[in-house]
This record gives structure tokens, sequence and C-alpha cells, in this order.
């Protein structure tokens, strides 16, 4: 409990820093923020204007979509700010050997890689995600008060997901040479959440639902506010699947961390 | 106090090395079976350090001092052996072990690179819990040592190396620790900024008691900080006692180097003082190496100065490179086949032996 207290100011702390470092350059930051919402909404658009031709989508309403895909967009947001170092850590922290730093300090090292750095920009992508949300559910009617209400918690153990899924691609730096690695086609499959499961096909489905267990971060946590009953244990599973994987990202990085021990790379 | 701050026993470090054959023919070969070699860095490595003692751990390049360092502090675990520091095993109680060490790496800043020094030093004051008081009153003790007030509100990246050395010793220092890891500490230093840190190490040492181990490639460090020196070569300790010993013991030698004036006639390439042969360095410029177990140095000076138009005159010893080679060269020598008593590769005390498998 002590940890978890002492953990959570230094996280603050350390957000704080890096926000205040960061927006010392206010024009650069803008021109990031900008960037990023450009994007958001240009993969956006590609919704609108499938829908411009098809009402429907495989039972889906084109509120229900917007729901889906605002949604979406908060477990990615919160995953996005804090990223940066996962795609860094391998160069940065094995190659030129800040990892030894990370090591000397009495924090979890785990805690100092995922919380030294913040792509504040992507905030953006919470922001106009938590928008659609909400303009989609002000157009669809008979929404379950609970499942928004658990939207939010929901959202942290989506982004929860992606963070270990990564967290693991990342660990594996420490056995494998391989700089390019795993990551980019994994990131990829994000954009599979952003629509409703059951427009793939069995592969996709058991993929997204298992290894790489991307549904349970941006589409079974719609579900219940949806009313898609059938999609209920999915949904109450959504908890359970981010603790085993964040679980299991910790137990790797503890076998990384003791082989790095072993061999100083 | 009866327990040193530091205990090594045996330790040893070896790493698995791919080694890897040229060309893309060899690539290839890769692929499928890769010839790896066993190294040893660190070879059956002991000693003790007493608390608040200053010692110099020192060696070339590759000869482990880094490797031990690294174990001592916990990033790295050893293949053997055991140390205990301040009671603890610093592998496996990292968390706790690193609370009560400090640690300074000359090459690289442990600060925050993009915020303020003084942020950088507010996050440690967070992660090491020191309080405000405490914090406020050593903050003051590094501005009044280190000059780092005025730094305080600069960006890492942009201070000059002399100046981002001086805010690392701070905030190495910043939770006080009773261990103090420094590695190369003065490297890329120009001359002042290496004596102000000289200075402030001393006194940090005095004022807090602090234990520190140091490893430096500059002899000059270990002369003013160190009563002690551990030297390591291939792994191995071949010296550990004091700085003076060591050069008594392996290079008594002194260097008088003269600027002469007028240039001899001829401009030889020798001459001779009494019995002494000085050798020529450049024009005009002459040296002298005397044997220290056959002759005072001053009394050669004497006879220089008598018997020579010397401009200017100085006498230096050699520096640690020298006596390292020297004693790495005698080393070497003992380990040659047929050198009694020592066995080769393979048994303990054999100097980083390699042994070859196929994976």
């Amino acid at each position: 409990m002590r940890s978890l207290r002492f953990h959570a100011r230094l996280l603050a702390l350390y957000f704080a820093q890096y926000a205040k470092a960061r927006l010392a350059y206010r024009a650069d930051f803008a021109t990031a923020v900008l960037a990023s919402f450009l994007g958001t909404a240009a993969s956006f658009s590609v919704v609108l204007l499938l829908f411009s031709r098809f009402p429907h989508l495989a039972g889906w309403s084109f509120h229900e979509i917007v729901f889906l895909y605002g949604f979406s967009l908060l477990p990615y947001g919160f995953f996005n700010v804090l990223s940066g170092n996962l795609y860094e850590f391998a160069d940065r922290y094995l190659v030129e050997g800040r990892f030894d730093r990370i090591l000397l300090r009495p924090v979890s090292p785990l805690f100092q890689i995922f919380f030294e750095s913040f792509r504040l920009e992507s905030l953006q992508e919470v922001l106009t995600g938590a928008v659609a949300v909400a303009w989609a559910a002000s157009k669809l009617p008979g929404l379950s008060p609970l499942g928004l209400a658990l939207l939010p918690l929901w959202a942290v153990f989506g982004a929860v997901i992606y963070l270990s899924v990564f967290g693991i691609l990342t660990a594996s730096s420490f056995w494998i040479e391989d700089r390019v690695g795993l990551a980019p086609p994994v990131f990829n499959l994000m954009a599979f959440g952003r629509y409703p499961i059951t427009i793939y096909d069995l592969k996709v489905k058991v993929l997204l639902s298992t290894v790489i267990p991307f549904a349970f971060a941006s589409f079974y946590p719609t579900t219940l506010a949806l009313g898609r009953t059938s999609f209920a244990p999915f949904f109450w599973a959504v908890p359970a699947v981010a603790l085993l994987f964040a679980f299991l990202n910790r137990a790797i990085w503890r076998r990384g961390i003791a082989k790095y021990g072993s061999t100083g790379s | 106090m009866s327990e040193p701050a530091v205990r090594v026993r045996d330790l040893v470090k070896t790493f698995e090395v791919t080694r890897k054959s040229p060309g893309l023919a060899g690539a290839l070969k890769g692929l499928f079976r890769s010839e790896r070699t066993t190294l040893t860095a660190v070879d059956h490595v002991s000693f003790d350090l007493d608390r608040g003692e200053m010692v110099g751990y020192i060696g070339p390049n590759g000869a482990g001092k880094s490797t031990t360092i690294k174990m001592l502090t916990g990033i790295l675990t050893p293949t053997s052996g055991d140390v205990t520091a301040l009671g603890l095993v610093p592998w496996r109680d990292r968390r706790a072990y690193t609370k009560s060490i400090g640690v300074v790496f000359g090459q690289r800043t442990q600060l925050w690179w993009d915020i303020a020094v003084v942020e950088s030093f507010r996050l440690l004051r967070e992660i090491y819990g020191v309080s405000e008081a405490d914090y406020a009153r050593r903050m003051k003790v590094f501005d009044d040592l280190l000059d780092v007030g005025r730094l305080l509100p600069q960006p890492v990246r942009k201070l000059s190396l002399g100046e981002r050395m001086r805010c690392d010793l701070a905030a190495s220092l910043l939770h006080e620790p009773t261990l103090l890891f420094l590695d190369e500490p003065t490297i890329g230093l120009d001359v002042v900024a290496k004596a102000n840190v000289r200075s402030f190490l001393k006194e940090a040492n005095k004022l807090l008691s602090t234990t520190v181990i140091l490893t430096t490639h500059d002899l000059d460090d270990i002369e003013e900080l160190c009563e002690r020196v551990v030297l390591i070569d291939r792994g191995q300790i071949l010296w550990d006692g004091s700085l003076r010993g060591l050069r008594d013991r392996h290079l008594p030698e002194a260097r008088i180097r003269f600027d002469l004036n007028p240039i001899p006639a001829g401009d030889p390439a020798e001459l001779s003082v009494g019995p002494w042969r000085a050798a020529r360095l450049s024009q005009g410029r002459y040296q002298i190496v005397v044997d220290k177990r056959e002759v005072g140095t001053a009394d050669v000076l004497r006879e220089v100065v008598r018997d020579l138009p010397v401009l200017d005159l100085a006498v230096g010893e050699p520096d640690i490179e020298e006596v390292v080679a020297r004693i790495y060269r005698e080393n070497a020598a003992l380990r040659r086949p047929g050198a009694e008593a020592l066995p080769e590769g393979g048994a303990p005390g054999a100097v980083a032996h390699r042994g070859v498998r196929r994976g």
C-alpha cells in the first residue's frame, strides 16, 4: 500500500515535470497536437465515408459505430500517452546503457520505463473519443446506464491490456537482438478493435480474443452499454484479461531483468 | 567498526560471447551454428572495504573494473562468489540496497536530460524520500562546495561536462548514501573542474564518512584521494595496497626532463651527466630515467643543474598506465608455458581463460 502511494505520487511528479518541459516549446507542442488530431480525424472520416454508402454495417447502426469507434480512442489514447518509451527501449535503454541507471534507483524498473516519458499530444485522442462517445450516446436510445458508468474504468483496463501486450513485446529485446521486432504488425492490429468484432471471420475473432486480446480493450467494453447481451461473458471478463496480461508482462520483465543481470545486455 | 562496509569473496563473472564469422557466408553459417566463447571478466576477486575508506579501483581497459562495479552496485549478478555490502546482497536486495548507495558514471548522467537540474533534484528527493529540511540543508552544502546553485535552473543538456559532473555528484549524494561508487568521475574534465571534483570528494568523504570506491584512469585522482589502490588486470587483483608501494615495487622510476639553453653543439642523441645518460626527446630537451632503488632523485638533479645549462626542469613519475603495463608484462611472463606453479586454463587462479564450445 505504501509502495502504491509512493508510486502514485512519483507518477504525478514525473508527469508534471515532463509536461513542464514539453510545454516550454509551445509552438512545437501545438503542432504535435494538431498533427495528432488530423490523424484521428482522417481515420474517423473513413468511417463516416463508409456509412454515407451503407447505413448499416452487419447489423450495427451508424451511431453505434461512432460510439464504438469513439470508445476505442480512449484506451488507445491512454496507451499512446504512455507507450513512448516502449518503442525506444531497445535502442535508448539497452544499447545506450540507460537501463543501468534504471536499476540503480529504488523504484520499480517497469514503472520507470513506462513513466519517464509521455506522448502528451495523444491526450487529444482521449478527448476526441470522449466527445464522440457522448455525441453518439445522445443519439442512441435505451443505453444501459451501468454499461455507460463502467466505460471509463473499462477504458483503463483496455489501456492496461495494450500496455501489457506491448510491454511483453518490448521485453523480447532482452533476448532478441532484432530491433524492428514484432511491435509494428501488432500495432496495426489495434485498428481492428475500432469495428464490431462480428464483421471479421473466425480466425481474426479468435486472435483478438486470445493471444492478442485487443477485442477486450476496445470492442467488448462497449457491448454492455449498447445492450448486446450475447457478449456479456466477454464484457465481464475484461478486468480479468487485463490483470492476467499485466501479470504476464510483469513476470516476463522480471525474467528479462534477470537475464540482463547475467549478461549485461 | 569490525564489520566491513563491503565484503567481496571469490567474485567471478563470465560472459558468453558469440563469435561471428565474417561476410555473408559467415552470417548464414551463424544462423545454424554459432561458436560460443566464454570470457572471464572477473576472476576470483576478493577484498574488503572498511567504512569511511576511499579506495581506487584501477586497471587497463577491459580489465574487469566496470564489471566488478556493476556487480557491487547490483546491476549484474555474478557467476559465482559473494558480495555483502551494507549487510545486503546487492543484486538480490536491489531496491533496498540502492536506497543507501550513490553511483556516478562519468560517461553518463543520471539526471533527466530535458528538464532543469533543480527538477531532477526534486524527483530524486521524492524517490529517496529526503525531507524538505534535509534537502534544503544539503543543497546549501552542494552550493558551497560545488557551486551548483546557478546551474539549477538550466536543463542538463545545456551544461558543460564539468558542470554536469558537479550536478551528478551532488545528485548522487542527495540521499547521503553510506557507500558511493564513482566510475571515472573526472573523465573529460579540465584541470580546474578536476580539482573541484576532487576537493569535493575529499570533503564529502570527511563530512559524511562515506565509503568511496573510485575507478579511474587518472593517477592524480588516486594520488589525491586514495590511500589504497586495488589494481585489477584480466579479471584478477594484482595489487591491493598503497599507491606508493605499488610504484616502488613495480616501477621505481623518476623521470627528470630538462630543457637546455644553449642547445648542446651537434644536437646529440645522448648526453652524459656524471654516470647517467640523458636521452634526447626533442631539440634541446632531454630526459634521464632514474632507478630509485639505486640513487636518490635529488642527487641526480644536483648534478644535472651543476653540469648543464638548464633552462627549465621537471620531475615526473610513471603514470598509472605505465605501471599497469609493466605489471601486466610481468604478469604475462609469469603465465607463459613452463612458468612455475601456474596451471594452464580452467583452474581457478588462472588468468582470463577462454574455453570454446559449440552451441
